[in-house]
């Protein structure tokens, strides 16, 4: 709790500044506008924060995203039925998060060189079946189109509409807190990440642990590559998702994901996702020129992650004194 | 022993080093006679791949062997495959230049090497031999036009495009500009972004950049309508623009408030212009430039000056569309890929004209075609 | 307490009345003692008697409040390491600093590189590490790289850098605490050896016997305070003990004979990865505690990993109450009813950034098999509270973080998790290694107990006072190899010592 509270802080003020200087900010359309982004990046963050909880890393979000999102259109455009379709890819994507923790755990490879080398082949593979033709749904499938872009009308909120993709992502942050809290599954990766060698003394199945994870983390890629082509049905797989796996890691590791691995929180995570697309929002509505945008986002994210060790290291004080002020009382 | 791996790696090494060196060499004899030629766009896109059919076309019509290179990750990558042609020891280049003021270099070492014409983007400072294509400036000042005929009495405009960086960005924005402004005809002018922009009619509040990611191209059209109220149009400049706009207009629920304004033949932009939702869109024609580069590519190779202009431009020019010339530029268009895709054979072109006539939304969907759009597309 | 009869006039090192007092608590108050030449002081305590920020002030790591550092009788200011370095005085880590990816050379010259031009005049460092390495007994090349090396062998490594610095006072924290036996003996050889030479040894142990065997003078540390000093004469284990505890130590070792029961464990013929020219044969019974002793690199700890499925054996059987288990997996090994409690607590016992309560079920989270995958969180607090009071672990509560508990707690947690599981057979690997005087007391009578409850136990230590102290029966390892077996009236120093060296014993085999 304490390490969501900083990035609570961070975004509560960048809304709070940017909602001061602009009105429009807090106006329904865009709150709807940020909230749906949000929930699409943050679906891909809570999958990168089970890997980064187990202590891994996965650099093949984007090229996933990239994959499942043009094999969808693609299929359907081939007449595969839809359900088909969605098992298709789904299965895809869960093959990928096999394959990653298969080669992770039993040949005992790296998970930077595995998913980076996944990075490169995913997109290959896409532009190379696409032929690199732009995929879309053209004006069919609003009726899918619906998951990514719907509105839901709320009860008394005049006005605002909850995106559909935010109650897709809701679902998903509370199946995955559950996951990692309550389950014993959450348990052995918390144990894993922190301390493998430890975790295996105790009799726990490290590896189908491990694999797990990658398999959860590559299935929310390949959620979040469908609902990122349903919402902008314009998937050109040459561009779709490039850095996305930056953004997601960066957004777990800003609510409180520890790279080295054994803690972290979905809660936290959907913060941090929250957080990069408010900035990124936020920079527009302040007038802020476009080409300032990543310094800009850098530089917050930056001073969020300082303010952040600060506030850890005076709150250790702080525990360190009350704690050996027991002892002497 | 790791003195005798040593020596093991470093012939392996030269083994693989000469047959890498033999393979375009043998490739090179295989084509004994023949002139070849080479085709290098700025990036991947459906745009090129017409432009691809029309330089194939011109291969097969004038019996020239065609290389066609895309570029994926901008210029260095463009650099690579120049040189990897260069290498091949090509008889001519056309080339999209991504920066043509920056890779004046690159340009010299075509022309010293091979015989460099530009194409779809121009660098009047290489000593290139004649350019291909359209005025971007001009053709902005088309897509002003269109701008003025959806705003008779003039209101907020916003610019959308991938990358400022580009020069056929740049030149396209400006014609926008300064057509909206009624300044006289000169490309050289340069407005910066963030700043409106501003006469008694018009006001061009700024010029958002999206670096060809899709869902912020989205997202920056979605924040754009959030932060003004008033906005009354939409520019998208390169082709994959306009239906993001398009996209977030209609989830705002103001396609009678906000009109767009399209470049290039994107698929879901000529299906706005027919629904009405789009305004107009100025198009090129990337099959002719592939065509004609390979001509003017072939007949240079042969020493054959006369088919360079007397001001080295070989204009193909820009077209403006509008509600009313949509569905026969649509047929042309289809027609045109179908001609030269020979992927397809089956289809007849009574079926293509059929299927590209078919607009109702609601119509069951025809396998090939709205999904998977094959449709030009131009973002660069 | 009144600084020590001196015998030169000015001593080579006195702290007089050092304080330190870090955020609300007293590490040091008015702490005194000094170092003579060519004296070897040995400073003990248990864990937080403030020893190890003693030897952080003297190594200039930290600053102290108050209080005097005399060199040879002239006041000095010790502020940092450098300075340390500067007087002579240099401190060997618990946890060694070495970089295991260079050599030996290069890391007694790291940070002091000869070098012209940023480039290392490598043939330097080798003759001058030849002549250090000689003088510490390693016959090894300086080229070897130190991650090839045995932990005394760079323990040797650690003290052939401080030699290079002219160290005249070497600073040793709990030096064997990893060492076998025969590396310990030949640490101690060095340290007489430097002694003769006029180096001054400040020698930070928890092992008595060797205190016993190798100081000049002992300083006994409690609660920050000095506890007392015994000269040559008076040293001896009671007196520490008594000093360190502040009581008296009745019964140290609690040794109850047990009446062997049924056989639980039985390995026939079993071979080791690490040692596969070697048959492994033996079996513990019920209420039997067995001890395994042996030089490191006998492959104790090897033997332990296999039976709990870390390694899988060669070939052999292993049966548990003489059914014949597969066991390929520490998995396997629970399943069949075997428990360890690993070497390095810290590395493969205890996930330390979790809480107490999580250590705790760690091992025994799937035992219900009805909550479909969640956690009971009911039952796992009831069997930490419940463990954490059987073993008197002191932790201000179950949620408290696992790394902030002393060494012997920690031990504590691991095998609260083990008894959890109520295993037939409690495998241990050097049980209390960094673990203090009070909290080793406490795991000896708790393995006391469990034997007497029908547990089979068995221990792999290299500390020869507690193989003899609480075992009711001991094999020795020798390279891979069961040399023998000794009964409890059989115990001696020497007798295991013989078997360890892989000399035959009188006694035949069993």
């Amino acid at each position: 709790m304490k390490k969501i509270l900083g990035i609570l802080i961070l975004l509560i003020v960048v809304c709070g500044v940017t909602a001061i200087s602009n009105q429009n900010f807090v106006s329904a359309y865009n709150i709807q506008n940020v909230t749906r982004l949000t929930s699409l990046f943050g679906i891909i963050s809570i999958g990168v924060a089970f890997v980064i909880i187990s202590g891994g890393i996965d650099l093949s979000i984007g090229s996933v995203i990239c994959l499942i999102g043009t094999m969808l259109p693609y299929l359907l455009a081939k007449g595969v039925p839809v359900p088909l379709a969605f098992l298709l890819v789904g299965v895809l994507s869960i093959c990928i998060g096999l394959a990653h923790g298969l080669l992770i755990t039993k040949l005992k490879l790296q998970p930077f060189i595995v998913t980076l080398c996944g990075l490169l082949i995913y997109r290959g593979v896409a532009r190379g079946i696409t032929e690199d033709q732009t995929q879309g749904f053209g004006t069919a499938h609003a009726g899918l189109r619906y998951l990514a872009t719907g509105k839901i009308d709320l009860p008394f909120i005049e006005g605002f509409k909850l995106p559909v993709p935010f109650l897709i992502m809701l679902g998903l942050a509370l199946l995955a807190a559950f996951l990692l809290n309550k389950t014993i599954f959450g348990r052995y990766l918390k144990a894993i990440g922190n301390n493998e060698a430890a975790a295996r003394y105790s009799g726990i199945n490290t590896d189908r642990t491990v694999i797990m994870a990658y398999v959860i983390c590559s299935f929310l890629a390949g959620v979040g590559g469908v609902l990122f082509a349903l919402d902008i049905n314009s998937v050109q797989p040459e561009g779709i998702g490039n850095f996305y796996e930056l953004y997601a890691i960066a957004a777990a590791v800003l609510g409180g994901c520890s790279i080295r691995g054994g803690e972290g929180s979905i809660l936290g995570v959907v913060i941090g996702a929250a957080l990069m697309r408010v900035l990124r929002n936020s920079i527009t509505m302040l007038g802020i020129p476009s080409q300032l945008e990543f310094a800009i986002i850098g530089a917050v994210i930056l001073v969020g992650v300082i303010t952040d060790e600060l506030v850890k290291r005076y709150a250790q004080k702080r525990r360190a004194n009350q704690q050996s002020g027991m002892y002497s009382g | 022993m790791t003195c005798r791996e040593l020596i093991r790696n470093c012939c392996l090494f030269a083994i693989i080093f000469s047959i890498s060196l033999l393979l375009p060499a043998c490739n090179q004899q295989k084509g004994n006679g023949k002139k070849t030629v080479a085709f290098v766009t700025n990036g991947v896109d459906p745009f090129w791949v017409i432009a691809q059919r029309g330089a194939e076309k011109a291969g097969e019509d004038l019996d020239v062997n065609v290389e066609v290179r895309m570029p994926p990750q901008g210029v260095a990558d463009q650099k690579r495959m120049v040189q990897e042609l260069l290498a091949q020891n090509v008889d001519g280049i056309a080339i999209s230049p991504i920066d043509p003021e920056n890779q004046n270099e690159l340009l010299k070492e075509i022309a010293a090497r091979s015989i460099l014409i530009t194409q779809d983007s121009d660098a009047p400072e290489s000593p290139r031999q004649c350019y291909i294509g359209m005025d971007n400036y001009t053709a902005g000042r088309m897509c002003g036009e269109l701008v003025k005929e959806a705003l008779p009495d003039g209101g907020e405009v916003m610019l959308f495009v991938g990358r400022l960086g580009q020069a056929n960005a740049r030149q396209r924005r400006q014609g926008v500009i300064d057509e909206l402004m009624d300044r006289s005809h000169d490309g050289s002018r340069y407005d910066k972004p963030g700043e409106v922009i501003k006469n008694d009619k018009y006001s061009i509040l700024d010029t958002r950049t999206d670096d060809f990611d899709h869902p912020q191209a989205k997202a920056n059209a979605e924040d754009a309508i959030a932060n003004h109220p008033n906005l009354k149009c939409m520019v998208g400049l390169f082709a994959y623009n306009p239906p993001l706009c398009l996209e977030a207009i209609r989830d705002a629920g103001k396609l009678k408030e906000i009109k767009v304004v399209s470049f290039d033949e994107n698929e879901a932009s000529l299906q706005g212009i027919m629904d009405g939702t789009v305004v107009g869109t100025v198009v090129q024609n990337p099959y002719q430039y592939g065509y004609e580069s390979v001509r003017v590519l072939k007949a240079l190779a042969n020493g054959d000056k006369s088919v360079i202009p007397e001001n080295e431009i070989l204009h193909i020019p820009a077209r403006k569309i509008r509600k009313d010339n949509v569905e026969e530029f649509w047929i042309e268009l289809k027609s045109l890929l179908d001609d030269s895709a020979k992927k397809d054979p089956g289809q007849t072109v009574n079926e293509t004209i059929k299927s590209a006539m078919k607009t109702d939304p609601g119509a069951t969907p025809d396998p090939r075609y709205p999904q998977q759009q094959k449709e030009p597309q131009k973002d660069e | 307490m009144s600084s020590p009869a001196t015998t030169h006039p000015a001593p080579l090192l006195e702290v007089a009345q050092i304080s330190k007092q870090f955020p609300g608590i007293k590490a040091l108050s008015q702490v005194s003692l000094s170092l003579n030449h060519g004296e070897v002081l040995a400073v003990i305590g248990e864990n937080g008697a403030g020893k190890s920020t003693l030897m952080k002030i003297l190594a200039g790591v930290q600053p102290p409040d108050s209080g005097k550092l005399l060199i040879e009788g002239a006041e000095v200011s010790i502020s940092d390491v450098e300075a340390a370095l500067e007087h002579g005085i240099a401190l060997i880590h618990q946890e060694l600093n070495l970089c295991e990816n260079l050599d030996i050379a290069a890391n007694i010259f790291l940070g002091r590189e000869p070098a012209s031009w940023n480039v290392i005049n490598q043939q330097q460092t080798y003759v001058e590490s030849e002549k250090l390495l000689k003088q510490v007994g390693l016959n090894l090349p300086p080229q070897t790289l130190v991650g090839d090396l045995t932990v005394g062998q760079q323990q040797m490594v650690e003290i052939a850098k401080a030699l290079s610095i002219n160290a005249r006072i070497l600073i040793m924290d709990e030096p064997t605490s990893s060492l076998s036996l025969h590396e310990s003996e030949a640490l101690f050889a060095v340290i007489r050896e430097l002694k003769a030479r006029g180096v001054s040894v400040i020698y930070i142990s928890h092992r008595l016997g060797e205190v016993n065997d190798l100081a000049d003078r002992v300083v006994v540390l409690r609660d920050g305070e000095n506890a007392g000093d015994l000269d040559r004469a008076s040293i001896s284990h009671e007196r520490m003990v008594q000093l360190m505890v502040g009581r008296n130590v009745s019964q140290f070792f609690p040794h109850t004979p047990h009446e062997p029961g049924q056989v639980v464990l039985e390995v026939k013929q079993l071979r080791t990865p690490a040692y596969p020219s070697h048959f492994i044969n033996f079996s513990i019974r019920q209420n039997e505690i067995v001890g395994i002793s042996g030089l490191v690199g006998a492959g104790r700890t090897e033997l332990l990993q296999v039976l709990f499925g870390i390694d899988s054996p060669l070939s052999g059987s292993i049966s548990v109450a003489g059914q014949e288990v597969q066991i390929n997996s520490p998995r396997d090994a629970i399943r069949a009813g075997l428990a360890l409690v690993p070497e390095d607590r810290k590395l493969q016992g205890l996930v330390l950034e979790m809480a107490v309560r999580e250590n705790m079920s760690l091992a025994s989270l799937t035992r219900d098999r009805k909550s479909l995958g969640r956690i009971n969180f009911n039952q796992e607090r009831n069997i930490s509270e419940e463990m954490i009071a059987v073993m008197n672990i002191k932790t201000p509560s179950d949620s408290q973080i696992v790394q902030f508990l002393s060494g012997g707690n920690q031990q504590k947690v691991v095998l609260g998790k083990w008894l959890a599981m109520n295993p037939r057979v409690l495998l241990l690997d050097e049980p209390t290694r960094g673990v203090d005087i009070g909290a080793k007391e406490e795991i000896y009578t708790l393995m006391n107990q469990l034997a007497s409850q029908g547990m089979a136990v068995l221990f792999v230590s290299s500390d020869l006072e507690e193989i003899r102290g609480i075992s009711d029966r001991v094999l020795v390892m020798h390279e891979g190899q069961m040399t023998g077996e000794l009964s409890r009236d059989e115990f001696s120093e020497e007798a295991i010592m013989q078997l360890a060296t892989g000399q035959t014993f009188s006694h035949s085999q069993t």
